[in-house]
């Protein structure tokens, strides 16, 4: 919570209601042969205004549909079969197609993870920055161009008016990806979904990104950063998420989850994590890979990689079990090790 | 680059590839069998060259190139002429210069080509764009059948079938001739079916790669209307490549459609260069496809110069277009 939120209003957001509360979703993709693929399945989590929620997990663990379902952007392949998604007190899966439109971009803006892609190669900055705040009717044209101005002047673009009349490709990596962030955010949405942003940059460029970010948190925006990188969600992150094949298997608060990991897929990724390991660490990477969502194993789906697996136990379906009122994993030992 | 120092290198190229085309037709046409005169003798029936009026002109055509001159002398004055625009008389249309006839057959063939792309392009975009909207649903099967089945069946065929429903049978159009807008419409859509099949594939693929694209998705991510960001983010990007595959198309039309010109008797260009090819009508042989020539590679240069202007990335990098890989045309003959 920081200063310039609005606490007076009635639809203030307030710690007891988060500004998006994900409850049991499942999205499954259709086949051509065989069941559909569980890709999302059973997923919650909450967060609230000013907070950075980092969902952490391997490439194929769901991370990426779980907020493609929040924003109903799947390809037509998938379909979202139970679950909610209460964004400010609505139900964003059975919103009008017409007030979902209202909400993406104004209310809830994306970053993507590789600006070259996510930028349209044929237009200028001009018309990507400013086109959402026409169509959500926000302001006119020429105030639109002032603030889109003004939005790559806020990204640390230097030169920003002649730079509103280039093509992306006519930028440096960096620049481009500030400016797709500027773009996400000239709308001043309520919640910015990021989904790894700053996988496909410099190091240098990370970190001017995440200076970014951590402004927008201050200033009341809750923001979902989609990543594999631990020491990224550490960094940046007040909570974080960790998936795997399709499900959350542990819940916490960023710091606790790499101080005292409770799912031993989460220390397994701490244990394979360059940066947050540390150098006194040898590296110690999971064996195997993860699983293929047409052969899921039976009961927990880490246990054929887990090095601490108990052969009868493991196979039993597990939930995800309350360690703490913050904390939850998905480990029927995770409670045995509290202390 | 600036815009004008890549026309001037692109005019200068332009010019060495006729003086090649022309060494090269003019070439193979000195080897190539038979005469104007013992052609028209053989389709006449009659044993010598006296009476069938030809004499005359031949008399005038060797006072032209002089008889007996050597090859190369024979193609610097012709050259000479298509340089002048005086390339002199053909052999088989008495009294009527070779650049008379491209004059009057031109406009006749190039009006044809532009409606009939046209038209391709007006059932080929928005059956493109519907069939990969609906990527392998019912409706996109029936669509590209459709199309294919236009593409399957050649010109003269399509031309043929009209006639006799549109003219024989219905009596809408009339079926041969060119002077009134009702002779435009058999024709046209003749050619057009053929081009539009392979516009509509080509309009189908490209699209689903673009819809494909992360900046569609991150344009509906902005909450941008789906129709919108279907035409403006998807299908523009979409039909860039297209230009690629039009220019050729429309280039190959201009030189004319034999069989069509001739089943609708048009007085356009194929028909002239066909009637001259079999004639062995050396001048109106050589203009013409001197003009085919320069019609095609202005057409390309015409290619490359929309690709520039509709993508910005080819532009700045000052090249306008010649970068970009090559299509090869798909027109069948």
């Amino acid at each position: 919570m920081t200063m310039t939120e609005p606490r007076d209003g009635a639809t203030a957001p307030t710690a007891t209601e988060p500004l998006l509360h994900v409850a049991d979703l499942h999205t499954e993709f259709r086949r051509e042969q065989g069941e559909p693929l569980r890709a999302v399945d059973g997923v919650s989590f909450d967060i609230a205004p000013g907070r950075a929620l980092a969902i952490v997990g391997e490439s194929g663990s769901g991370k990426s549909v779980t907020m493609r379902t929040v924003l109903r952007l799947l390809p037509r392949t998938a379909r979202t079969t139970a679950g909610t998604a209460r964004f400010q007190g609505r139900d964003l899966l059975t919103l009008s197609a017409r007030d979902m439109r209202r909400v993406r971009g104004r209310d809830i803006g994306m970053v993507f993870q590789n600006a070259m892609e996510a930028m349209n190669p044929t237009l200028t900055l001009e018309r990507q920055l400013t086109e959402h705040l026409l169509w959500h009717g926000i302001c006119g044209k020429a105030e639109a161009k002032k603030r889109a101005v003004q939005a790559l002047a806020d990204v640390g673009i230097p030169e920003p008016e002649r730079r509103i009349r280039v093509y992306p490709f006519q930028l440096s990596g960096g620049m481009r990806q500030r400016a797709m962030i500027a773009m996400a955010m000239i709308t001043q949405p309520a919640l910015l979904i990021a989904d790894e942003p700053t996988t496909a940059v410099d190091v240098t460029v990370q970190r001017q990104i995440l200076d970014l970010l951590a402004g927008l948190k201050e200033r009341g925006t809750g923001i979902i950063m989609i990543t594999h990188d631990l020491g990224v969600a550490r960094y940046f992150c007040d909570d974080a998420v960790v998936m795997y094949a399709g499900r959350v298997v542990e819940r916490a608060p960023t710091r606790d989850l790499l101080d005292t990991p409770r799912h031993p897929y989460t220390r397994g990724l701490l244990g394979s994590s360059v940066e947050v390991g540390g150098r006194d660490r040898p590296l110690a990477p999971i064996p195997g890979s993860p699983p293929d969502l047409a052969r899921r194993p039976v009961g927990c789906a880490f246990h054929p990689r887990c090095a601490e697996a108990q052969l009868p136990r493991c196979r039993e379906d597990q939930e995800l079990i309350e360690i703490s009122t913050t904390r939850a994993a998905a480990c029927w030992r995770a409670g045995d090790d509290d202390d | 680059m600036g815009l004008l120092r890549y026309l001037g290198s692109r005019a200068g190229r332009l010019a060495l590839s006729l003086i090649a085309v022309s060494i090269i037709t003019f070439g193979l046409l000195q080897l190539a069998p038979g005469n104007f005169a013992d052609i028209q003798r053989v389709t006449s029936g009659a044993t010598s060259i006296a009476g069938t009026g030809t004499e005359s002109m031949l008399a005038e055509t060797q006072a032209r190139y002089g008889e007996g001159t050597p090859v190369v002398e024979q193609y610097l004055t012709f050259m000479q002429g298509v340089v002048t625009w005086d390339m002199g008389p053909s052999y088989r249309y008495a009294g009527r210069a070779v650049e008379d006839i491209i004059e009057s057959a031109f406009p006749v063939s190039a009006t044809l080509a532009v409606l009939a792309v046209l038209l391709a392009l007006l059932i080929a975009i928005p059956a493109g764009v519907y069939a990969a909207l609906r990527q392998n649903s019912k409706s996109d099967h029936t669509t590209m059948f459709l199309v294919t089945l236009g593409h399957a069946l050649p010109n003269y065929l399509i031309a043929a079938f009209l006639i006799i429903v549109f003219t024989a049978y219905l009596g809408w159009f009339p079926s041969s001739g060119w002077s009134t807008l009702d002779h435009v419409v058999l024709p046209v859509v003749a050619l057009s079916l053929g081009p539009a099949a392979v516009l509509a594939r080509y309009v189908r693929s490209s699209m689903l790669e673009t819809l494909r694209e992360e900046y569609v998705t991150a344009a509906l991510a902005k909450g941008g209307p789906y129709r919108t960001v279907i035409l403006r983010h998807a299908l523009r990007n979409s039909l860039i490549p297209l230009v690629t595959v039009v220019g050729p198309l429309l280039a190959a039309l201009m030189t004319g459609t034999v069989f069509v010109e001739a089943l609708f008797r048009i007085p356009g260009l194929g028909y002239y260069a066909a009637t001259a090819a079999a004639s062995r009508d050396m001048p109106l042989l050589m203009g013409t496809v001197l003009f085919f020539a320069l019609i095609i590679m202005v057409m390309n240069l015409l290619v490359d110069l929309t690709y520039g202007f509709l993508d910005p990335r080819i532009r700045a990098e000052g090249g306008w277009g010649r970068s970009r890989p090559r299509k090869v045309s798909t027109q069948p003959a």
